[in-house]
Order: C-alpha cells, then sequence, then structure tokens
C-alpha cells in the first residue's frame, strides 16, 4: 500500500470519526439543555469553550445564542473543526483514494455530503437540526457497516481503524472534560442537584447508557462513570478499548518498529488512573495529558508510515 | 397527451437515429417505439434520475475557472446513440488497421526514418514537431508498439460516411464516462435493455490491464502496474482513479515514485520501497521527467526516462508518441497505411489543408470562411477557427496568426456532422455528436464496441468539448435482426 493512500484514507477516518463526534456531541448537548431546568448556568457558550474556539467564534458572530453556536459548530466553512468542514474533508480524502475502497463506501460518504451540503439552512432551528444530526449520524455508521460487510481487512482497513480510534481516543477525553468542566467546584447548589442527569448525557454522547447499566450497575454515579469510560476495554467508544483497536491494527501492519511497546506503555498509564482518588483539577490535567499522549502516538504513526513533508505535496488538512 | 417526441425536426444533416422526421433507421425501431410511448413526465422523471446518479457516484470531471478548480458533474443526455453492429464490424477494423499504421510509423521515426527517406513526408514536419523528442530515438517498445491506448475522434458528414477526424496518443480520456454512461442507462431505461441486443463495453478495464501486462519487462513474470496522474486538480482524476479502481492498480503520483541505482522505478509502500513494472502515465511527456523535459515539474519522477530506455519499466503511452498525434502528421495517415501495411484506409480522413504548403495556404486564406482551423497541438478544442461562424474581424485575425507560422495550422472543409435525438429542456431536438472510440495495442490489438458520443449541446453548436459546455450520451452497438 502507498505511503500516500495510506495517510489519506488514516485523515479520512480521522474526518469521519470528527464528524459523527460533533453530531453526538451538540446533540446530546441539546437534550442536556431540555432536562436542565431554565437558571442553571450552562449555556451555548460552553459548548464554543469545550471546542476550544472562542477566538475564531467571537471573529465571526457577537453572541452565543443558540442559532450561532449551531450554526457555527455545523456548518460554518469559515471554522475548520465544523462538521460540515469535517464532512468536506473526508469527502475528499476519500475522493483521492477511491482506488482502495468499496464503491459503495464512496456513495454514502458522497451522498451524505450532498445531504449536508443541501441542507445547511435547516441547522438553525431545534427541529431541522434534530433531522440533520440523526441524518449524519446514521450516515457515519452505515459507512463504517459498509466498509466491515464490504471491504477486506487489510492494510487499508487497518489504517481506517488507526485513525477512526485516535480521533474517538481523542474525542471522548475531550467529552470527558466537558465533564469535569461542568462539574467545577464553584459550580452552584443547584447545579449539583442534577449531576446525574449529567453523567446519563455523558454516556448517552458515547452512546453507552445501557451497556453502562449491564456492566457497572444502574446507578448513574460520577466517578464510575469516568472510570468505566476511562478504562474499559470492550466499550466501543471508551479510551481503554480504542487503545486495544490500535494497538491490533498496529500489530498487524509491517514496520511497526517500537510501537507496541509504545501502546503498552499507553495502556498502563490508562489503566493506573484512579478515578476515586482524583480531584477535579487532577483529572484536568489527565485529560490533557492523555490527549498529548495520543497527538505523540500520531505523530509516530506518520513517522512510521507516511510520507515525510517534502515528498508528499498533498499536506493532510489538519485543523 | 403531448409526447416530448412529437415535433422531432432532423435537419440537414445525417441523424444517427432516423430516416426522416418520423423514420427512424433499422436499428432504432425499438428505442423510438420506446421513447414515443413514454410521456413528457416520465421522461423528466428518469432524466433527474439519471442526474442524482451521477452525482451520487460522483462522476465528475474538473475545470477550471476563475474561482480556482471545480468538480462538474458529468453532462449527460439519456436518450442513447445508436451504431448497428454490421457498419461497427467495419470501423472496428478500419480503427485496427490506423493504430498499427500508426504505431509503425511512430517505429520508424524513432529508428530508420524510412517514410522521410522514401519522400513520403517532408523530413521539416518532423523535425518541427512538438512533440518529436529525440530523447526517444533508438529506442525499441516491446511490441514495436509506442502508442498503447489511442482515442480517435469520429465524425459522420450528412452522406453518412465517417471520417476519422483526429488520433489522440498522448493520454487521450473519456473511457471511464463511456463506460459509467452505460452504468447510468441501466439504472435509468433498465427494462429497455433487456430487450435490445446490445453489446457489452465493461471488458474495457480487463483487456486494458491485460495490454498493460503484455508490454512489462520481459524477465518480469507478475508485473507491478500503476497510474500515473498529475494529481487530483487535474480535469481528468475522476478518471486516472476510476481505471486505477477498475484494474485493482496502484494510483500513484510522481512524488510516491522514485527511481534508484539500479535505474528502477519504485513506489514508497507501508512496506518500504516497492518495484514498479509498468506505468500508464497520464503526465504529458514535458512533465514526465524533470532530468530530461521541464526542469521545473514537479509532477513527474527524476530518472524515469533513464529507467525507461535501461528498459526496467514500461510507460503507456510511450513518451514521444505524441508526435503521430500532430495534426499536419494526420494528413499523411493514408499513405502510412499505404506504405507500412501496404492496404488502403478503411477509414477515410477529412480532406486537410496544409499551410505549411504555400499553394494550400492560398487555398486557405481564399476560402477561410468556409473552412475550420485547427492548430497541430491543441487538444480540447482550444485554438480553433470556425470559419462560418466567424466574424470578419476573427477571420482577419486568424489569417495574421497563420501567416506568422503556417506550419502550426491545418485547414478542413466544415462537415455537416451527424444529429441524434437530444433532450434539451422539455423537447428532444436534433444535436451534432461525434464518437471517441478507444484502441489498445499492445501484443494483441483491441477495440471498445462503440465508445465515448459527445454531444453539442447548444443549437447548432459543433462544438463537444465537456470543457465548453459539451454533454455525452451512452452509445450503443446492437445487432439487428434482418426481417
Amino acid at each position: 500500500m502507498l505511503s500516500r493512500s495510506a495517510e489519506r484514507i488514516y485523515w479520512l477516518a480521522r474526518y469521519l470519526e470528527r464528524t459523527e463526534n460533533s453530531a453526538r456531541l451538540i446533540s446530546v448537548y441539546m437534550n442536556l439543555l431540555l432536562d436542565l431546568p431554565k437558571g442553571v448556568e450552562m449555556g451555548w457558550p460552553q459548548l464554543i469553550r469545550i471546542n476550544g474556539c472562542e477566538a475564531l467564534f467571537y471573529e465571526h458572530y457577537k453572541a452565543a445564542s443558540e442559532r450561532n453556536v449551531a450554526k457555527f459548530l455545523l456548518v460554518d466553512n469559515d471554522n475548520p473543526i465544523s462538521l460540515y468542514s469535517s464532512l468536506s474533508f473526508a469527502r475528499e480524502n476519500m475522493r483521492t483514494t477511491r482506488e482502495l475502497l468499496p464503491d459503495e463506501a464512496w456513495e454514502q460518504v458522497n451522498e451524505m455530503y450532498l445531504f449536508a451540503k443541501n441542507n445547511l439552512d435547516t441547522v438553525t432551528n431545534r427541529r431541522g437540526r434534530v433531522l440533520f444530526l440523526n441524518e449524519i449520524m446514521e450516515g457515519c455508521q452505515r459507512f463504517t457497516g459498509l466498509l466491515s460487510g464490504y471491504m477486506s481487512h487489510n492494510h487499508p482497513y487497518r489504517f481506517i481503524r488507526l485513525g477512526r480510534n485516535i480521533e474517538r481516543a481523542d474525542m471522548s477525553s475531550r467529552i470527558l472534560e466537558l465533564a469535569t468542566l461542568l462539574l467545577s467546584e464553584s459550580r452552584s447548589h443547584e447545579m449539583r442537584q442534577y449531576e446525574s442527569i449529567l453523567w446519563m448525557n455523558i454516556l448517552q454522547t458515547l452512546n453507552a447508557l445501557l451497556m453502562y447499566r449491564q456492566h457497572v450497575g444502574s446507578r448513574v454515579k460520577g466517578d464510575d462513570v469516568l472510570n468505566y469510560l476511562l478504562r474499559d476495554t470492550a466499550l466501543p467508544r471508551a479510551i481503554g478499548c480504542c487503545i486495544h483497536e490500535i494497538d491490533d491494527a498496529i500489530r498487524l501492519l509491517p514496520n511497526h518498529d517500537a510501537l507496541p511497546e509504545k501502546l503498552a506503555e499507553l495502556d498502563k498509564y490508562v489503566q493506573s488512573i484512579d478515578t476515586q482518588k482524583t480531584t477535579q483539577y487532577q483529572l484536568r490535567s489527565i485529560l490533557d495529558d492523555l490527549q498529548s499522549r495520543l497527538a505523540d502516538l500520531h505523530n509516530d504513526i506518520s513517522e512510521n508510515w507516511f510520507l515525510s513533508q517534502e515528498q508528499s505535496q498533498f499536506q493532510a488538512m489538519e485543523s | 397527451m403531448s409526447r416530448i417526441w412529437d415535433n422531432y425536426q432532423t435537419d440537414v444533416s445525417y441523424d444517427e437515429l432516423m430516416f426522416s422526421s418520423f423514420q427512424p433507421r433499422q436499428g432504432s425501431h425499438s428505442l423510438c417505439q420506446y421513447l414515443n410511448a413514454l410521456t413528457r413526465e416520465s421522461i423528466e422523471k428518469r432524466k433527474i434520475a439519471a442526474e442524482l446518479a451521477i452525482l451520487e457516484m460522483g462522476i465528475s470531471f474538473t475545470v477550471y475557472s476563475d474561482e480556482g478548480n471545480i468538480d462538474r458533474a458529468w453532462p449527460f443526455d439519456i436518450i442513447p446513440r445508436i451504431i448497428e453492429a454490421d457498419e461497427w464490424r467495419f470501423i472496428e477494423k478500419g480503427l485496427k488497421q490506423r493504430l498499427r499504421a500508426l504505431n509503425c510509423f511512430l517505429n520508424d521515426v524513432y529508428d530508420k526514418q524510412e517514410f522521410i527517406k522514401e519522400g513520403l513526408i517532408p523530413s521539416e514536419i518532423i523535425n518541427s514537431s512538438k512533440n518529436f523528442r529525440h530523447q526517444c530515438v533508438g529506442m525499441k517498445p516491446r511490441h514495436n508498439v509506442w502508442a498503447n491506448i489511442c482515442g480517435s475522434d469520429l465524425v459522420r458528414d450528412k452522406d453518412g460516411t465517417m471520417y476519422v477526424l483526429e488520433d489522440n496518443l498522448r493520454v487521450p480520456s473519456g473511457v471511464s464516462y463511456m463506460l459509467e454512461n452505460r452504468v447510468i442507462t441501466k439504472r435509468v431505461f433498465p427494462e429497455l435493455l433487456e430487450n435490445i441486443d446490445i453489446l457489452p463495453i465493461d471488458d474495457y478495464p480487463a483487456q486494458l490491464y491485460e495490454m498493460l501486462c503484455s508490454i512489462a519487462p520481459v524477465q518480469v513474470s507478475s508485473p507491478q502496474i500503476v497510474v500515473l496522474t498529475p494529481g487530483i486538480y487535474n480535469s481528468a482524476y475522476f478518471e486516472h482513479a476510476f481505471l486505477a479502481q477498475q484494474m485493482g492498480a496502484r494510483l500513484v503520483e510522481g512524488s510516491d515514485l522514485v527511481v534508484e541505482e539500479d535505474e528502477c522505478v519504485y513506489m514508497r509502500t507501508i512496506e518500504g520501497l516497492t518495484k514498479v513494472d509498468v506505468i500508464y502515465r497520464r503526465i504529458d511527456d514535458e512533465f514526465l521527467d524533470p532530468e530530461v523535459f521541464r526542469k521545473d515539474s514537479i509532477l513527474g519522477v527524476p530518472g524515469l526516462m533513464r529507467a525507461w530506455r535501461a528498459g526496467n519499466v514500461a510507460l503507456a503511452n510511450a513518451p514521444g508518441a505524441g508526435v503521430a498525434d500532430d495534426k499536419v502528421v494526420y494528413a499523411y495517415v493514408p499513405e502510412m497505411i499505404r506504405f507500412y501495411l501496404n492496404e488502403e484506409a478503411l477509414l477515410p480522413n477529412v480532406p486537410t489543408y496544409l499551410c505549411a504548403e504555400p499553394e494550400q495556404l492560398h487555398y486557405v486564406m481564399q476560402h477561410l470562411d468556409e473552412l475550420v482551423v485547427k492548430p497541430a497541438n491543441e487538444s480540447g478544442g482550444y485554438g480553433m477557427l470556425i470559419g462560418p461562424q466567424a466574424t470578419s474581424k476573427q477571420l482577419a485575425a486568424f489569417r495574421e496568426v497563420m501567416k506568422k507560422n503556417p506550419r502550426n495550422y491545418i485547414a478542413q472543409p466544415t462537415l455537416s456532422i451527424s444529429t441524434s435525438p437530444t433532450l434539451c429542456n422539455d423537447k428532444v431536438e436534433p444535436r451534432h455528436v461525434d464518437l471517441r472510440p478507444f484502441i489498445l495495442q499492445g501484443e494483441d490489438i483491441f477495440v471498445t464496441a462503440g465508445g465515448l458520443t459527445r454531444v453539442a449541446m447548444k443549437k447548432g453548436s459543433l462544438v463537444v468539448n465537456s470543457s465548453q459546455g459539451g454533454g455525452s450520451k451512452d452509445t450503443w452497438i446492437i445487432n439487428v435482426e434482418k426481417r
């Protein structure tokens, strides 16, 4: 497999995963706001803060109203991490690696892109937004299903798994960060009352509520949720599971060099996190640390298999 | 109920489907009958279905515009164009004959030049050809074939004769659209295709693959084949990706390839360097190898020509093959067929005036308003003058240009190119069409069943290039049961 194709296909998977996660996050956040009583200190500005794009947002908008935030995070062309931007990058990476993927998978992504493009205006109202987000989440799942059903589990497929799981682990850690942000020590008494609603919504963002109940128990408690989402090795969106997926894919690729050892180290690190004893502040720094370790992992992958910058005329469009 | 077909008026040209306004040709009865039975609404539905399929399948071509390059949906007309198999078999023979002769000529040009020595073509024409590559002199590609993939353009005049308008021997494109057009027709008219005996075309990628295998260096038993593309911004990128996918070959860009000290070509893969044996290149000669051609090119591979000359890699088409699609050289093809094959050309050339010849230039100058003038080495319909449609100012300007560089121009009478019924807004109207069949020559020789029919979408227009607003149609070669 060409190094360039490996790189593009890896990014294709990352961008599609990002697309799906953006849709999930916003969709659950909407539900959360609907669940919470009016007057608690949560609102749309937090969503901009979590995504770390306040500066860019206020360049284009005056107020963080629901309408503006939804527009900015979902369909804004000027925002490189908007859902539509991610989807466009995914499509472009796919358009340039079509020879490696089943036709149906290309058509699926292309259709989803055309759908988004034709429905950009619908996200400003809630009803339209719900439909839009559902269509995107389903579309991403169809893509994953098509590949697992139609595509050889060969090298290209392994790069898709790599990209998907690195992005997924990163996104899961950011969603947990959201929880810590909302649970800041300064939160109001009223807010504290609604904590379990918050944790249930976090679980839902990662489609993990049912699985949590089956594996941990029906009581939704902050520490247990964190533990489960960080360390479980069977739940697809738990970070521990993503790391095992990455490890699997890496071992089947040629020239993996020292990567399996590094993965083992990362796994050990994640499994040793003890959420019972960490303060909210400590947890934030653990999650930051985890994100930078995932970034290192990306660099190692890139060095191992992709074209170096001077060989590659095409630079992956990294946000 | 009004039918979309009701007022179809064939004009003075030959119509591919009809003898006269209400008389279908022998092979077209079923199609005409079927279309006749459809209401406006159901035709419209099918048209929309086709457009949607094209969008969803991502069948596009890239056009350059002021806003940068954009992907446009492939323009497609749902009413197919029909050619009877008997006629096609003759055309097929003529195309094979033509490509054989052209390859003999190429082999000769880069070797003994007997054709020139016999006085059959002035040596200046070859020496001044933009596409003659002195770097290729003495090379012997396998099977003595330089042009492995040829797309010849055919047009039919009003008396029904098929003429060869030009041969494209560099990097002819369009074959992927020919294949996709059929896929769309199958989606849009499934019931129609059931009853008509149409020759299949979908074996092209397999034939291409076979041909490419047959030109691999002799010592290689299972060759590694790649398609070399200039990249995603090229107008034919869709086709490059399509063909690579259909053949199961790697689609590579210049930066993926490297020539090592052993003068072999390798591609950079996740496993390290992997040897490449055959390159179906879709990059023009000039950009192939900065060591030999344009120094500033970043599309190609430094050292590629060394590897090719050493016989370590096959290039299709071979560099330098373009000398035979110079439009001046075109005029000599019937003579080539006589000289190399000792046969008469089955398919006629369009009569051609060479502006380099003073007498012919004189005639052209006098009759410019009746002629089509073409530059010798452009493609895509650029830089042409269509005399009968030109203003006197344009004519005068062209006279000047031609005087300055007569070698670069040829002129041909304006043919009355045939038409084919085409859906235009809410009516079916005749529109001019041409045909580009694809011919493959390696160890064997193969012609597609039909080719890409391009159609000028504007009324009366003769310009069929998609970059200039032309469309395309599915082309059916059909076996007609004799009654």
